[in-house]
C-alpha cells in the first residue's frame, strides 16, 4: 500500500459521488493517468460489488477487452464544425434570398388579381400611339412597381405629350 | 458531482483518445454485467464471449453514447442485445428471465440465477475474495464497519450517514475511505493487482 495515497480519500470520495464538480474533474484527470490509481479504484469496485453481492466474476475480463481494444481505431468523438463557418452560412442564405427577391420583384406579374390581358384590352389607344406601343409592349408588361405603373397609365392617357 | 456524471467524464475522456478510461468503465460495471448476463446465459463460454462482446460493442458505439441516459442503462441494452444475438445466432436457449426492465438499479434476484456460471477456478477465486472481503469487514472498527454497510449495501449518501451517525460528513468520508483502505489490504495479497493488470 502506498503511504502517501493512504492518505488520500479523494478517490474514495470520487466513487462514492461526492466530490465537487471541480475536484471531480481533477481527480478523474488523475485517475485516468495514474496507473496505481487505477489499481487502487478497481479494488474499491471489487469491494462494493461484493458487499452488495456481485459474486460472480471473470477473471481479468478487463484485461481481455482491452487487449481486443488496442487492435481497435481510438474512438473519437465527432468533430464539430468551428462557429466561424455559421456567418457565412448566413451570408451565403442572405445572398440567396436577395437574389431570389430580387428575380421574383423583375419578373412580369398581376396587379390586384386583375388580369393583365384583360386591362390591356379594356384601353383603346388612339391610332397615332399604336406603332408606339407595339414598339415597348415589352417593356410595359415588366413594370410592377406602383410608381411605374403610374408611369405607364400616363404613357398610354397621353397626357405626358 | 454525481455517478452519473462521472461516468459521462470518462466517456468523454474515452472520446478524447484516453483507452484507459474506458477500462475503469469496465472495472466499474464488469460484475454488475456479469450478473445481469447470467440470469440469460447458461454457458460460461458463452457468457464470457458475450461480456466481451458487450464491452466491445460499446467501446465501438460510445461515439453515438447522448448522455442522455445513465451509461449503466446504455451499457444495459447493448448486453442484452448482444446476449440474445448471441444465442439466436448459435441457436441455443436463453435462460426465461421474466424482468429485463432497463433502470438504474438493476439488482437481480439472486434466486433467478438457477445455477453457477463460474467455472471451477473462477469460481474459486471468487469464493476466496468473498471470504477475504467478509473477514475483512468483520475485522473493521464498529464505526468503520457501519459506515462502509451504510453507503456500499444500503446506497446512502455521505450526508445521510452523518445524520445516522451523529458525525460531521468529513468524518464519514474518513471512515470510509479507511474501511475501503482496509479492506483492499486483505484483497491484495488475492488480487495480485499492480503487476498483471494488462490495461
Amino acid at each position: 500500500m502506498n503511504a502517501t495515497y493512504s492518505e488520500d480519500d479523494t478517490l474514495s470520495a470520487l466513487l462514492d459521488g461526492e466530490l465537487s464538480d471541480q475536484s471531480a474533474r481533477l481527480a478523474i484527470l488523475r485517475l485516468t493517468g495514474d496507473r496505481e490509481q487505477q489499481v487502487r479504484f478497481s479494488e474499491y469496485c471489487v469491494i462494493g460489488d461484493l458487499l452488495r453481492g456481485h459474486r460472480h466474476d471473470i477473471p481479468d475480463l478487463t484485461g481481455k477487452v482491452m487487449a481486443a481494444l488496442e487492435l481497435e481505431p481510438t474512438v473519437l468523438a465527432p468533430v464539430r464544425k468551428p462557429a466561424t463557418r455559421r456567418p457565412l452560412l448566413w451570408l451565403a442564405a442572405a445572398a440567396t434570398a436577395a437574389i431570389t427577391w430580387g428575380l421574383w420583384s423583375t419578373a412580369p406579374r398581376q396587379e390586384s388579381g386583375v388580369p393583365l390581358a384583360s386591362l390591356q384590352a379594356s384601353f383603346h389607344a388612339p391610332s397615332d400611339v399604336t406603332p408606339y406601343l407595339a414598339a415597348h409592349q415589352d417593356y410595359a408588361q415588366a413594370v410592377i412597381a406602383a410608381q411605374d405603373m403610374h408611369f405607364t397609365r400616363v404613357s398610354l392617357s397621353g397626357e405626358a405629350q | 458531482m454525481s455517478d452519473r456524471e462521472i461516468d459521462l467524464q470518462l466517456v468523454e475522456r474515452v472520446r478524447e483518445g484516453d483507452k484507459r478510461a474506458f477500462g475503469l468503465l469496465v472495472e466499474k460495471y464488469r460484475r454488475k454485467v456479469i450478473r445481469l448476463l447470467s440470469r440469460m446465459v447458461r454457458d460460461p463460454d458463452d457468457l464470457e464471449d458475450i461480456a466481451q462482446e458487450t464491452f466491445i460493442k460499446a467501446y465501438r458505439a460510445l461515439p453515438k453514447f447522448r448522455g442522455d441516459a445513465a451509461f449503466y442503462t446504455w451499457l444495459y441494452r447493448i448486453a442484452v442485445n448482444t446476449a440474445k444475438n448471441h444465442l439466436v445466432a448459435r441457436g441455443k436457449a436463453m435462460r426465461t428471465v421474466s424482468e429485463y426492465a432497463v433502470n438504474d438499479d438493476d439488482e437481480p434476484d439472486e434466486r433467478l440465477v438457477a445455477q453457477d456460471i463460474n467455472t471451477p477456478e473462477s469460481e474459486l477465486l471468487s469464493k476466496q475474495v468473498a471470504i477475504a472481503v467478509n473477514e475483512a469487514v468483520d475485522a473493521l472498527p464498529e464505526e468503520l464497519r457501519q459506515a462502509i454497510t451504510l453507503r456500499e449495501m444500503e446506497g446512502m449518501s455521505y450526508e445521510e450517514i452523518a445524520e445516522y451517525m451523529s458525525c460531521p460528513i468529513g468524518t464519514v468520508r474518513s471512515r470510509i475511505f479507511r474501511a475501503r483502505e482496509a479492506i483492499a489490504s486483505k484483497l491484495l495479497p488475492i488480487l495480485g493487482t499492480a503487476d498483471n493488470k494488462r490495461w
